[in-house]
């Protein structure tokens, strides 16, 4: 909504500042989202008429000018060239304030000596009055410019004042017009609001003689006024008129419009007008009728932007009795608007339902000022107040005579409403004691009528513009707003425990994320929203969204790896090839009973083991799965999960060129694996890509967090190394498995320490290396013992792995 | 002339001070033969001891041995100390070289900063409460108060989903279209309906509004939700408790400043602007920051609370707006990018 500060003032006194108004505005709730000076930009430029030019005395490319500012004769110094003795430049005085180009800050005009030489003021060129880019030199005049005529005037700008936009919540549909607002400050000030008063001739001729009105849906439409005006002379608008709607952003169009326009401005009701004769009576000798109907399914109506729409029986048309003539509360049409040739002007001014409204605009895409006022709720009760001011200033404007009375079915007017606020009701929501009087009071100021004041509440009638007021809250915010949020005081914040069983996971979470970024880890936020080619690489199921922004964005992710892939990708575009991230977030499957929500962890590796370094052989080495796997090794450790299995899958899948799943007991707790050399090329990876995901909740239920105290060992160890030549399909937990079952109570840990294939190795065969290491609690173990178990090991490699057992 | 005893001192303090002075491994060694090697001082000292008198031979023996084995030790240890300095580089130390690094990895700033929010909730006695981002049209809408026809409903404005499955207690002959939450305030209607007041919990999550992707709008954005229900709770509460946590949040040279507002959950409703010399740096007087107000009596109805008992606030906020705020960052999609070096920096 935008409003100016004269309009403003044509209703209420108030000696606020242009910027003392936004600060109030904004505090009882109108948002002052811009706010710009109309005319005031050139305030103390005035076109002046350069006299004489002459070098400066210590300076080659200045010059010393006298200047006529119509006033007088005053010094300027001036760098321009491209003028001489005779011309016609704007001049800024000193005082005055340029906004200058746009970007820069506003500077102001100062008296001063420029290189030893007094200068008086400035010569502009049009880029420093921003008008133009144009720096090159001074904006020359024509010769017809009268010399001290301030710029504004010979620009033709209209006088100083200030235009808001406002924004205006949409439960306070009456603060889109003038009054309405008017109606705030009048509240806020207590100086009185003052409505243009109205009289109207008496007429001439029954309006009821010349139009009927007949609702057909008085859900849609509970109240239609209709008034005539014979004989007007369409044209263009008066300058106040004109400037008052260009202020304000409107097209002027001609006086009749105008006027419906501005009343709509002015009081928030808006208004239509037909050409009379334009309505089609049934026969030739009816009386013609304005009816308010349901569109018919697949009608077609051209509106006032010259555009067919094709209707739908849920649309409201006003019509005559031949053929619809506006969509109701959006827009008029084409054939009965008003043109050059009208001169009885049938005006309408009307309450729609708002749902209605809003539907119709939504589905035909069309908005208006109308259809913004009306979906959002209009006043019934100022339809015909409305109607006669418009009436009034067409009148004024246009000329024409007036037919007697108005036509207004209001088959139903509704119950005035009424609410009672309990003031120690208000203090206990607010936190600060309001007294009685001062709360009845801002509800009066408000013009909320009292029906009934007691020492305890007061009980108003809610007038028909405020929508918004339904309950006693409604009331208190009123108190509070009038009362100013910003004298309320801040309480010290009260402290008790809160509960919710979420509060220690979130902390999980954050165990997890903290862990992650100690082993190197950098944490990203992916995007839910993927595309679906995208999250089919997973081969998870997907839910998908009905209204997606773009195929881009189409489904929701059943996984965080796509998410990393796309983070992968973008580093790698940008030269970032070492990467170690992860994501925490929540996936979306599809369930039997509806999309199911899960947490999980994604890891992703590729590019450099380390950070750059000066020597050293391992400083070119590429990250693998083994790192990975040390990592999820290390966090499974940290967090408390314990027996997990690596199970290779059989077959590549579309995401991992080779892949095994994690298994915790019977439940699949995650995957990991090298990405598909394909994808990786697609991707634009340098190195091989790493992918692990694990999912978080199951993690986290079944973790074991707990801690005990172990005692140290008081005994020496033993250790005993064995290298061993077994079947390449022989894996590292098929030894484990081996050494578990040959349960040697002494033996204390075993550590692969070298797996080697080539020299010396078959092929088919691969070497592995382990450390076993012997501890007794009570004692020191004897070399003698500690032989005879290894050896009953080294046995059951051979036996049960095929191992060649190097002595 | 010297006796033997005194010979085998001095073959002891030449011998101890050879080693002394050996720089390195070789000298070592060559001390070592010279002294304990099988030609050395020592062994032809063991065979000059048959040609003594047999009453001196104990002690001369004894001495021998006692001065071998001190030798021997000492030689251990010069030798252990000399390996240690020749497995050391023979070059001098560059000091300025760059060290081998170890790199942390970095949490998310979204991360850092909900963090940062939680902590100072909880200093007051605020526990994390969560909820599913997948919802339906009654816990984000209905529930809180939103009018059925509400722009914010429409499908230009809320994501939803295709296929809807009916939920297993949904009351029968209610359509619950599945939708994604648009605010994190569907879950205080969760908790609240769930447990009795009073009622403090703050709700840190993603959301999901309908808007192309700028410098300023993503479609996924996350926020955090405060509520804090309770008999006598007021206004003031409420701007006690901002206060507080964006003092901690922004510093405490915020100032706070709460404008009338509209919401359909809460009334009174405000918005939150504040500024700062950050703010002021930005050429702003003022930046909007939060929407908050008193539940609306209407949600306490719909959740079974009773409005004349209990009063409470609800305020919630972009998270990506503070740390936008907090760390001059000009464009929401870089949270999203996750380029690496967008991510070291925090």
């Amino acid at each position: 909504m935008k409003v100016t500060l004269n309009w403003l003032k044509n209703y209420v006194d108030f000696d606020w500042s242009p910027e003392e108004l936004k600060e109030r505005l904004t505090l009882l709730g109108l948002e002052v989202e811009g706010m710009g000076k109309i005319g005031g930009d050139f305030e103390g430029v005035v076109v002046a008429q350069v006299i004489t030019c002459e070098k400066h005395p210590n300076a080659d490319k200045l010059t010393v000018c006298r200047v006529n500012d119509g006033q007088g004769e005053r010094q300027i110094v001036c760098g321009a060239k491209n003028f001489q003795a005779g011309d016609k430049v704007p001049l800024a005085l000193p005082g005055c304030t340029l906004a200058g180009p746009a970007g820069s800050p506003p500077f102001t005009i100062k008296v001063g000596k420029i290189r030893g030489v007094d200068s008086y003021g400035m010569m502009c060129s049009p880029k420093e009055l921003g008008l133009a880019e144009d720096a090159s030199g001074l904006m020359l005049l024509p010769a017809d410019a009268r010399v001290g005529q301030g710029f504004a005037a010979f620009l033709g700008r209209a006088g100083n004042d200030v235009v808001y936009d406002l924004e205006v919540t949409p439960n306070r549909p009456d603060l889109n017009s003038v009054i309405g607002i008017a109606r705030e400050i009048s509240a806020l000030t207590g100086n009185p609001l003052k409505l243009p008063g109205i009289t109207l001739p008496a007429g001439a001729g029954r309006v009821q003689e010349a139009v009927g009105v007949r609702i057909e849906d008085e859900e849609a439409c509970p109240r239609y006024t209709a008034r005539l005006i014979r004989g007007v002379k369409v044209g263009p608008s008066p300058d106040w008129l004109k400037q008052s709607l260009e202020k304000v952003g409107l097209r002027s169009i001609s006086n009749v419009v105008d006027v419906t326009n501005y009343v709509m401005l002015e009081c928030g009701q808006p208004l239509h007008a037909f050409d009379y004769h334009l309505l089609q009576p049934q026969a030739a000798q009816a009386l013609p009728t304005i009816v308010i109907r349901r569109a018919g399914e697949g009608e077609k109506f051209t509106t006032l932007d010259n555009q067919e729409r094709q209707l739908t029986s849920q649309m409201l048309v006003i019509a005559d009795e031949c053929r619809a003539i506006a969509l109701a509360g959006v827009m008029g049409g084409q054939n009965s608007e008003i043109n050059e040739k009208t001169v009885d002007v049938l005006l309408e001014s009307a309450a729609f339902k708002p749902q209605s409204i809003r539907a119709t605009s939504k589905k035909l895409e069309l908005r208006s000022d109308a259809s913004y006022r009306f979906e959002r709720g209009s006043d019934i009760g100022i339809c015909d107040w409305a109607s006669q001011r418009a009436a009034q200033l067409i009148l004024e404007t246009a000329g024409g005579q007036l037919a007697e009375g108005v036509v207004d079915a209001f088959p139903r007017p509704p119950q005035s409403k009424e609410i009672t606020l309990r003031f120690a009701r208000t203090d206990q929501l607010l936190g600060v004691a309001i007294p009685a009087a001062e709360q009845a009071g801002y509800l009066r100021k408000l013009e909320l009528a009292v029906v009934r004041e007691e020492a305890s509440s007061v009980t108003v009638r809610v007038p028909t513009w405020r929508v918004d007021l339904k309950r006693e809250a409604d009331l208190i915010e009123e108190v509070g707003r009038l009362y100013g949020v910003d004298k309320i005081p801040s309480t010290a914040p009260k402290c008790s425990a809160g509960a919710n069983e979420f509060d220690a996971v979130h902390d999980q979470y954050a165990e997890v994320r903290r862990l992650l970024a100690g082993l190197g880890l950098d944490e990203t936020q992916g995007q839910t929203l993927l595309p679906e080619t995208g999250a089919r690489l997973t081969g998870k199921d997907l839910v998908c969204l009905q209204n997606p922004l773009s195929s881009d964005m189409n489904v929701l992710r059943p996984s965080l790896l796509p998410g990393l892939l796309d983070a992968l990708q973008r580093n790698l575009n940008r030269k970032n090839g070492d990467l170690a991230l992860f994501e925490l977030g929540r996936v979306f499957l599809p369930g039997a009973h509806g999309p199911r929500e899960g947490r999980r962890l994604a890891l992703a590796l590729t590019g450099s083991r380390s950070p750059l370094f000066w020597t050293g052989t391992e400083r070119e080495a590429r990250l693998d799965l083994h790192d990975l796997k040390g990592l999820i090794e290390e966090f499974f450790e940290q967090i408390g999960i314990r027996g997990v299995n690596y199970v290779r899958r059989a077959e590549p899948t579309s995401l991992y060129l080779e892949s095994a799943e994690i298994q915790l007991g019977k439940y699949l707790l995650g995957e990991l694996g090298w990405l598909q050399p394909a994808l990786a090329r697609k991707l634009d990876l340098r190195d091989s890509g790493l992918l692990a995901e694990l999912d978080l909740d199951l993690l986290l239920a079944r973790r074991n967090p707990e801690k005990s105290f172990k005692a140290l060992p008081a005994f020496p160890s033993i250790r005993r190394d064995v290298a061993m030549l077994v079947p390449e399909e022989v894996t590292h937990d098929a030894v484990l498995k081996l050494v578990k079952q040959a349960r040697l109570q002494s033996l204390e840990t075993v550590s692969l320490f070298d797996v080697f294939r080539g020299q010396n190795v078959p092929a088919g065969q691969k070497s592995l290396a382990y450390a076993f290491i012997y501890r007794h609690a009570e004692r020191t173990l004897t070399d003698q013992e500690v032989n005879e178990a290894h050896n009953r090991l080294v046995e059951q490699f051979k036996q049960q792995l095929h191992a060649t057992v190097r002595e | 002339m010297a006796t033997f005893l005194e010979q085998v001192e001095t073959i002891r303090q030449a011998a101890l001070a050879e080693l002394g002075q050996a720089a390195d491994l070789a000298a070592l060694e060559q001390a070592r033969v010279n002294h304990l090697g099988v030609n050395g001082q020592f062994t032809s000292l063991m065979k000059q001891l048959g040609a003594l008198p047999k009453e001196e031979k104990p002690a001369a023996g004894k001495l021998i041995n006692q001065a071998k084995v001190e030798l021997e030790k000492i030689l251990g240890e010069k030798r252990a100390d000399l390996e240690l300095k020749a497995s050391l580089p023979k070059e001098p130390t560059d000091f300025t070289l760059p060290g081998r690094r170890r790199t942390l990895g970095k949490l998310h700033p979204l991360t850092q900063v909900t963090e940062d929010i939680v902590r100072s909730f909880r200093k007051l006695g605020f526990v994390v409460a969560d909820g599913p981002e997948i919802e339906d049209e009654y816990h984000c809408f209905d529930a809180l108060n939103t009018p059925a026809d509400h722009p914010a409903r429409d499908s230009q404005d809320t994501f939803y989903l295709a296929a809807p499955a009916p939920a297993p207690n949904a009351a029968p002959g209610t359509p619950k279209r599945q939708l994604l939450r648009t605010h994190t305030s569907s879950v205080q209607i969760r908790v609240m309906k769930k447990q009795a007041p009073p009622v403090r919990i703050i709700v840190p999550g993603r959301v999901y509004r309908r808007d192309n992707a700028d410098a300023t709008h993503n479609p996924t954005f996350h926020q955090i939700e405060g509520l804090y229900v309770d008999r006598n709770v007021t206004v003031g509460d409420l701007k006690g408790t901002v206060d507080f946590v964006f003092r901690e949040l922004l510093g405490a040279d915020v100032k706070l400043r709460f404008r009338p507002h509209y919401f359909s959950y809460t009334e009174p409703s405000y918005e939150i602007d504040f500024t700062s010399p950050l703010v002021r740096k930005m050429g702003k007087d003022w930046l909007e920051i939060a929407g908050c107000g008193m539940v609306h009596p209407q949600v306490f109805e719909n959740v079974g609370y009773d409005p004349e008992v209990w009063t409470g606030w609800a305020f919630g906020f972009g998270i990506e707006r503070i740390a936008m705020i907090r760390y001059g960052i000009n464009d929401i999609r870089l949270f999203y990018e996750n380029d690496v070096r967008f991510l070291k920096q925090f």
